[in-house]
């Protein structure tokens, strides 16, 4: 993954916005899981039509910013964003993370405005799609906007399953949760299940499930302490998964 | 507490219609036109009416024995995706001519099995009806899906939930297996137990939840077990239905033996059982067959005068014109009523055509408004003020209904009401029996119009 990172970053030029070049999806690892998923090979052409290949983003660039005017969601290609709310303190509140192949932005379809921040985790490139073409697209290609819709309603589960992780479950359950969503991800895109890369920090990962960053620490201490884990810095290996899950609480 | 007379259960429990409309859909007629619904919906945007939409979803994964609704039973998904380019194409249709300003206080998904359709799907029809209608954002709006447990994960949940819906309706029919066996729809208790769970921890306002007594072989005993355990749940509304069993005229009640059905007098044992219990754990009699914890909002609505009738039943947004979609839906635009295609090609060919799917409908006189107020005002506030209506419809109500007013002697002397020539006040009992005081009132029910209803009890 590093070095498609690299060759992202030296094949692109110049730091205006989106540059436009065309973005190849028949060439993407990602295209099982992204969007073209949902096209025939003869459709692939009108969709590479609509999507841009962004600009690399360096980490902590934003990619938009809450309240921005929505024009396009974006895949991400490689790398990692988080995306954030703030509080009327002026506090971060971390509200999702984006992984490879998976969509962000479609929090501004219902308002025509951005409702978060999006921040890249670490190195990333970003696919834009522009939505108005994206909509026009779908009514020619029913398929499309299926998945499309598919997309959005993951997105809509995911948040209102992080609202039910925070006020109901234990700390532990928060961060088990996580974790399994990950390593569930990562194997979507052909990667390992039992070996994963945390893109973001601890902090990070306390601010999103609402735990102080020292619990975290912690609780990934004494995950490895009972043989669920191996930890090394970023790096984690789920040795049980069956005692992560909660013997069956939790889904795998 | 309501003394549950078996007795008058018995002799007041023949014939009678729900009075979700008045007239009831039985006088719907075909001599009404896309003209008479277009103006009624004018009306309403003149008039700033609020909304309420009702999307139904005819399909079914399995057929239950007992059904008697407008549904098709099949597992060709394809169906869904082809009923549901349609569903959208009516939104659009019809909110081309409503005033986007009005707001959309209620909304239902029932069927069928809305929950049949795919999280992709569900996503779709929300973002559509949002994209034409004024949906509300903050919660306020009462949005319900009925929801087949058997359907269902935790994240169609959180999903149903995050589109919006707050309220939940669920079929739970009866919790004894060998009964679920004898209906086709097997889903143990520990099943609802779950999908309860997941209800209560994405946060929704309130869950409803339907029984139905007078199913293959079931028992007095029997069903109370069933409330025993759903008792549990405490869930905010309960409706105890009965089941009429026409195989005549419902060609898969033939899947049920007649010889399991539990007979008249043990119905009436069931009911009056049920009834019990659940006034002993705390429910209200709303009416009829309809039973809400007090801290619902349908019991505080009953409690400040505000709650209403329509084709969803108890309902708390009635001053809303109800739009319908899909197939069989029924509109009530004011003084309009207008019921769509029932039979699904018919009503995709309309839509395909660019036409209204209407199929029948109705256009209330001012004879008929005056009868739907004074029944509705009876169904729901339990009560009548004849000098309101007098007041309202510049009657004198004594009058006009001379009568039928006399006919409440009859009613009064049974324990049914109290009358005083000023007010008519149903009784403990006869809010469970308020169909039969609500007859005495139709005149369609006058000219010997007796037809296949369901039984009141």
């Amino acid at each position: 993954m590093e070095t498609t990172q690299l060759q992202l970053v030296s094949n692109t030029t110049g730091r205006s916005a989106m540059s436009q070049h065309r973005t190849s999806c028949n060439e993407c690892s990602l295209s099982p899981i992204c969007l073209p998923l949902a096209v025939s090979v003869d459709e692939l052409n009108d969709l590479e039509e609509i999507m841009r290949r962004g600009r690399p983003l360096k980490r902590g660039e934003h990619l938009f910013r809450a309240s921005d005017q929505f024009e396009s969601v974006f895949a991400v290609r490689s790398g990692a964003v988080k995306t954030y709310a703030l509080s009327e303190e002026g506090e971060e509140q971390v509200t999702g993370f984006y992984l490879p192949g998976e969509i962000v932005g479609m929090d501004g379809i219902s308002t025509a405005h951005h409702m978060s921040s999006a921040k890249a985790l670490e190195t990333s490139s970003v696919c834009e799609i522009p939505f108005s073409r994206l909509e026009d697209l779908s009514s020619r290609i029913p398929s499309l906007q299926h998945h499309f819709f598919s997309l959005m309603s993951r997105e809509i589960q995911a948040d209102r399953e992080l609202h039910m992780l925070l006020s109901k479950k234990s700390a532990d359950d928060r961060i088990a949760s996580l974790l399994l969503s990950l390593s569930a991800r990562q194997q979507r895109r052909g990667l390992s299940a039992q070996r994963i890369r945390l893109p973001m920090s601890r902090y990070d990962i306390g601010n999103y499930l609402g735990l102080a960053v020292e619990t975290v620490s912690r609780i990934f201490t004494r995950f490895q302490q009972q043989g669920m884990l191996a930890v090394e810095g970023r790096e984690i290996e789920i040795l049980n998964r069956e005692s992560l899950c909660g013997n069956g609480r939790l889904r795998a | 507490m309501t003394e549950w007379n078996t007795d008058l259960i018995r002799r007041y429990g023949s014939q009678g219609p729900r009075y979700t409309s008045y007239p009831t859909a039985l006088q719907f007629h075909e001599e009404v036109t896309a003209d008479d619904y277009w103006q009624a919906l004018e009306r309403g945007n003149l008039a700033r009416r609020p909304l309420s939409l009702y999307l139904h979803i005819p399909f079914c994964q399995h057929v239950c024995y007992y059904c008697a609704c407008n549904r098709v039973v099949t597992a060709d998904t394809r169906r869904a995706d082809q009923y549901l380019k349609r569903i959208l194409r009516e939104l659009s249709m019809k909110a081309e001519r409503v005033d986007s300003q009005r707001p959309v206080l209620q909304m239902h998904w029932g069927g069928g099995t809305p929950t049949y359709l795919s999280d992709a799907q569900m996503t779709e029809l929300v973002y559509h009806t949002a994209r034409q209608f004024h949906l509300l954002e903050d919660d306020r709006a009462d949005y319900s899906v009925e929801i087949d447990p058997r359907t269902v994960t935790q994240s169609r949940i959180g999903l149903l939930r995050g589109l919006g819906f707050n309220r939940a309706s669920l079929g739970v029919q009866d919790l004894d297996p060998r009964v679920q066996e004898a209906v086709n729809r097997v889903q143990p208790y520990s099943m609802i137990e779950e999908v309860f769970g997941w209800l209560r921890d994405f946060g929704y306002r309130s869950i409803n939840t339907d029984l139905i007594y007078g199913l293959p072989w079931q028992s007095e005993t029997s069903l109370a077990r069933t409330v025993e355990q759903l008792l549990c749940l405490r869930p905010e509304r309960i409706s105890l239905y009965n089941y009429a069993h026409l195989p005549a005229r419902f060609k898969v009640q033939r899947q049920i033996s007649e010889q399991t059905l539990p007979s008249a007098e043990e119905k009436l044992r069931m009911f009056s059982r049920a009834g019990e219990m659940l006034e002993s754990a705390g429910y209200l009699l709303i009416g009829m067959d309809h039973f809400a914890l007090p801290t619902d909002a349908l019991a505080q609505a009953q409690q400040s005068g505000t709650l209403h009738r329509n084709f969803q039943g108890y309902s708390l947004h009635g001053d809303a014109d109800l739009l319908g979609f899909g197939t069989s839906a029924i509109s009530a635009l004011g003084t309009f009523y207008g019921q769509n295609q029932k039979s699904i090609e018919e009503w995709q060919s309309d839509i395909d055509d660019n036409h209204l799917p209407l199929e029948r409908g109705y256009l209330l006189t001012q004879d008929d408004q005056i009868r739907r107020d004074l029944i509705t005002t009876l169904l729901c506030q339990m009560e009548v003020n004849l000098d309101a209506i007098s007041r309202r419809w510049n009657i004198d109500a004594r009058q006009y209904f001379g009568p039928e007013l006399m006919q409440m002697n009859r009613l009064m002397q049974d324990g049914l009401v109290e009358f005083d020539w000023k007010t008519l006040r149903l009784t403990a009992i006869g809010r469970l029996l308020a169909r039969a005081v609500a007859m005495v009132f139709d005149v369609w029910q006058r000219d010997g119009l007796k037809r296949h209803y369901s039984r009141i009890i």
